[in-house]
């Protein structure tokens, strides 16, 4: 365990260290939020009314477009391919013999790094948020905690697909086209581009279904109420467990034919 | 430098490497196609939601959305095109990171050129094809008169843009001499750029507007062009040439970011290890 927290606790200041990036990443969070925010405001707009649109008001989307600016670097949506690289450059045969467990080790520093980016990276882009434009606050303190919870499960199921996409290295040479189609599905999926309660009928009930709601959306509705806490929160928990027993299951298969390969 | 018959036979060797590398590309068939895939999913993606969001609400600040894909489609294509020919370009934080860079200021060929070649990829062919797709779905859709006047003047927008999207690119590569880490604030003008060109410039704040109108031209190359394209009125009461000054802006601003590569190059100082 303390091997894990020491590792947690290296990623988390090595990702404190790019101090000039974190503040360029802010500045482009905060210029595609305000961007992405005009959008939805437009189109609220032209729905004339304040009314709800599919159960979600404007602020409400509005705070969900600054929730998910804020959230994207936090739980890593998009990139992270270091596994498949390790696998590809050979590297993971002496990392294996090392004395830890891999599964483990990624996820102690892909928690280090969440929480630095999420204080360097999510805290002031909300912030800018919040100053730019009308962004509610949750309910009551028992939400906000929730939904700091919330994300700290949501680093975990993102952290569990991302290292499932990465094991994709043990079948497939190139995971450029992984990567991209990876990028898409939790785009749409995930609730990044708008929520899922806008897709049409049989995609949203599919959508809500999936582990990629719990990397993105799930934190949303925890925060702005849309659920009970316990649903949200138990939603994630469910896909935490189905998700570490796959990936640990596709690792031992991928590692089996590492095996084969090396001769 | 300077030579007219000097450039000529620069543009002719750098068209022979370019087509070097892009048969070398070409060896990987599978991993290439891969990549236009890919490309092309990522912003199908984007497209799905777009018209899941038009089903929900009426309009976007007065626009439908046939016209809204008709500004998609035209901002991609500059996008990708400006983005294909500025590939080599954006290598160069890498090559001065490993004092690569040096070797192109010894040659007796335009570092610039050198540079644009340095990488030639096709990868965006499959966002050019997507955004060529959404401006024919446009185009045929929305009601208007296409003229064989609109028809010449989109062509000369399309290559403004791709100039302008190719300068911003470039300036990415001009900060790269003074710092390697901050320049992912690019992306909030090179990618940002092009998201904002895809929605109708005056439903943006005022600080916006003024941010990629006067400073970075990029609604002059999409929003302007289109109001002309499609007939639209300009909520923003600009002076009724403002749809024909795509060039011109795209001449000013490659001026300007001409002048910082030169004045980059001038004060280049390797990194010496």
């Amino acid at each position: 365990m303390r091997l894990y927290l020491e590792l947690a606790r290296r990623a988390f200041q090595q990702t404190l260290t790019y101090r000039g990036a974190a503040l360029a990443g802010i500045f482009t969070n905060g210029i595609f939020g305000i961007m992405i925010a005009s959008v939805f405001l437009a189109f609220y707009q032209s729905h004339g009314s304040g009314d709800a649109v599919q159960g979600w008001t404007r602020d409400q989307t509005i705070t969900l477009v600054w929730i998910n600016q804020s959230l994207l670097m936090t739980v890593y949506l998009w990139g992270w391919w270091e596994v498949t690289r390790n696998i590809q450059s050979g590297a993971i045969v002496t990392e294996l013999l090392k004395p830890y467990d891999y599964f483990t080790y990624w996820l102690s520093r892909d928690f280090g790094r969440a929480l630095a980016h999420f204080l360097v990276r999510g805290v002031p882009t909300f912030l800018i948020g919040a100053i730019v434009f009308d962004i509610l606050a949750p309910e009551s303190w028992l939400r906000a905690a929730s939904f700091l919870l919330s994300v700290a499960m949501a680093v975990i199921v993102s952290f569990c697909l991302r290292f499932m996409a990465n094991l994709a290295g043990f079948w497939v040479l190139d995971y450029r086209g992984i990567a991209a189609m990876f990028a898409a599905i939790m785009n749409v999926l995930s609730g990044m581009l708008a929520p899922l309660a806008f897709l049409p009928d049989p995609l949203r009930i599919v959508a809500n279904a999936l582990p990629f709601r719990a990397v993105i959306m799930t934190p949303n509705e925890v925060y702005l109420g849309q659920v009970p806490i316990w649903e949200g929160l138990g939603f994630q928990m469910l896909w935490i467990v189905i998700l570490i027993v796959s990936a640990r299951l596709l690792m031992a298969t991928g590692e089996r034919r590492l095996v084969v390969q090396g001769g | 430098m300077g030579n007219i018959a000097d450039i000529r036979s620069d543009i002719g060797i750098a068209l022979r490497i370019a087509a070097l590398r892009l048969r070398g590309q070409m060896q990987y068939r599978s991993s290439f196609l891969m990549q236009i895939f890919g490309n092309f999913i990522v912003n199908f993606a984007e497209i799905i939601v777009l018209w899941s969001l038009f089903q929900n609400f009426e309009d976007l600040g007065g626009w439908t959305l046939e016209e809204v894909i008709f500004l998609h489609g035209l901002s991609m294509v500059m996008f990708s095109l400006g983005d294909t020919v500025a590939n080599g370009v954006q290598t160069v934080p890498e090559l001065i990171r490993d004092g690569n860079f040096d070797r192109t200021l010894v040659r007796p060929m335009s570092s610039y050129i050198q540079a644009m070649v340095n990488e030639v990829s096709l990868r965006h062919f499959g966002l050019l094809g997507q955004g060529l797709l959404l401006l024919g779905i446009g185009m045929a859709t929305v009601s208007t008169e296409w003229t064989v006047a609109k028809l010449l003047y989109m062509t000369v927008v399309i290559v403004s843009g791709l100039a302008l999207f190719a300068a911003l690119f470039t300036i990415e590569a001009i900060l790269s001499f003074w710092t390697v880490n901050s320049i992912e604030a690019v992306n909030a003008f090179t990618y940002g750029g092009s998201d904002l060109g895809q929605y109708p410039l005056h439903i943006f704040r005022q600080g916006m507007r003024f941010l990629f109108l006067w400073v970075i031209p990029v609604g002059f190359m999409t929003y302007y062009p289109s109001l002309y394209f499609l007939d639209k009125p300009d909520p923003l009461g600009l002076p009724a040439f403002a749809p024909f000054v795509a060039p011109v802006a795209a001449v000013i601003f490659c001026f300007v970011v001409g002048k910082g590569w030169t004045f980059a190059i001038r004060h280049y100082r390797s990194t010496g290890s």
